[in-house]
């Protein structure tokens, strides 16, 4: 029982973290429609991956076990370019709110913006979601029997733990300053992309369709074991393994600088281009 | 566009073509656990491992050590690449029932 609850735990953790995230941020920048687009983006992707799971022997099955790594591979890819642009714009927005506090709620997002945030929740809670069901509905199989009611409540309990996990990570950021708080999730945000930018690359490895180069460049297991929970909350923020390849470390660290760029970029133009019109809402 | 098809072309083609001469390893998944449950490779080939679930519900193929997971679904066979491993004891396990366990041993 307990095994089961540790092992939704790990299983439901990243997505309720990345979710976490972009609620945290939407809630503290006042965004309220932001906020329902992830909800609906995180509910979708529950009812997405029960009819994935229940579909598994019918149409996905159709595709090969590659073909669907391949496809997860790619929607992970997907996800790096749509988190970094609502990065980037995340980065400019926070900046707009510092200058313009009492002009919150005329806020609104344009529409590209709510389906990009709606598509990052989507990813993360059914990229964790089909893996989820199966699960548990494996646990339903070996057990045809009224055994399972606790398996079943103890996987769920696990599930809700995570979302506390996640809620009391959050709740420590609410003592951060608004700058201070923008600043950190933006940062953390960064991460999670390089972290499933290396995971997308660790599947097409395990296909053959990329080398490693080197399969371990290092081991840190002595420092953080990956079945750990601080190793879990690591792999589900940034992708964190103790035995990375060097293909793996190489494209993790590619993804800041053009990142960083972007940022940074971003950073000069806005005040110059908003100065001479401050009653104008920001274009972002 | 040409470009991204060459390059996948070449993809492609370099996976087939390394996949001649890999050194298939079969590994079954019994309700009892991984058969065998010990595995021995020579240092420096490239292994697949035909990873089959042979029990009623979905299994998770997973090593922190080799730093691969991958789910099967029951009756699936999966093959996991590895290759260039140093000599060593590589555990693997099933993430959905941790008590069936397993090792890849390099020597």
């Amino acid at each position: 029982m307990i095994q089961t609850l540790l092992i939704m735990w790990r299983e439901t953790l990243e997505a309720a973290l990345i979710v976490g995230i972009l609620l945290t941020y939407l809630g503290r920048s006042g965004e309220r429609a932001g906020v329902r687009w992830v909800w609906l983006g995180a509910g979708a992707a529950v009812a997405a991956a029960l009819a994935s799971a229940a579909a598994s022997r019918g149409a996905i099955a159709m595709l090969d076990p590659d073909t669907q790594e391949v496809l997860q591979a790619a929607i992970l890819f997907v996800a790096v370019g749509v988190l970094s642009w609502m990065i980037v714009w995340m980065n400019r927005n926070a900046r707009a709110i510092r200058g313009e506090l009492h002009e919150k709620a005329d806020r609104a997002l344009a529409g590209g913006r709510l389906v990009g945030l709606a598509t990052i929740a989507f990813v993360a809670v059914f990229r964790e979601g089909v893996e989820t069901v199966l699960f548990l509905w494996g646990v339903v199989l070996e057990r045809a029997s009224l055994a399972v009611m606790p398996l079943l409540v103890a996987g769920i309990g696990g599930g809700l733990l995570a979302v506390a996990t996640a809620w009391l990570f959050f709740r420590g950021f609410s003592f951060l300053s608004l700058p201070t708080f923008f600043r950190v999730t933006g940062v953390l945000l960064v991460f999670v992309a390089a972290g499933l930018l290396a995971s997308g690359v660790n599947k097409l490895i395990a296909l053959d369709y990329l080398p490693p180069i080197v399969p371990q460049v290092w081991n840190t297991s002595w420092l953080v074991r990956d079945g750990s929970a601080v190793g879990a909350v690591l792999g589900a923020l940034m992708g964190y393994r103790s035995r990375p390849s060097l293909l793996e470390v190489l494209v993790f660290v590619a993804y800041f600088p053009p990142m960083l760029w972007a940022l940074r970029r971003r950073v000069s133009s806005p005040p110059s281009s908003r100065a001479p019109h401050t009653a104008a809402p920001s274009a972002a | 566009m040409r470009f991204q098809l060459a390059v996948a072309a070449l993809l492609l083609s370099g996976a087939a073509l390394a996949r001649a001469d890999d050194l298939t390893v079969p590994l079954a998944v019994h309700d009892g656990g991984f058969a065998p449950a010990q595995i021995k490779t020579p240092t420096g080939a490239k292994i697949r491992l035909d990873v089959t679930n042979q029990t009623a519900a979905a299994i998770e193929f997973e090593s922190f050590e080799l730093n691969r997971e991958r789910v099967v679904q029951p009756g699936q066979k999966v093959a996991v690449y590895l290759s260039g491993l140093s000599p060593g004891r590589y555990e693997f396990f099933d993430d959905f029932h941790p008590e069936r366990k397993g090792v890849l041993i390099v020597e």
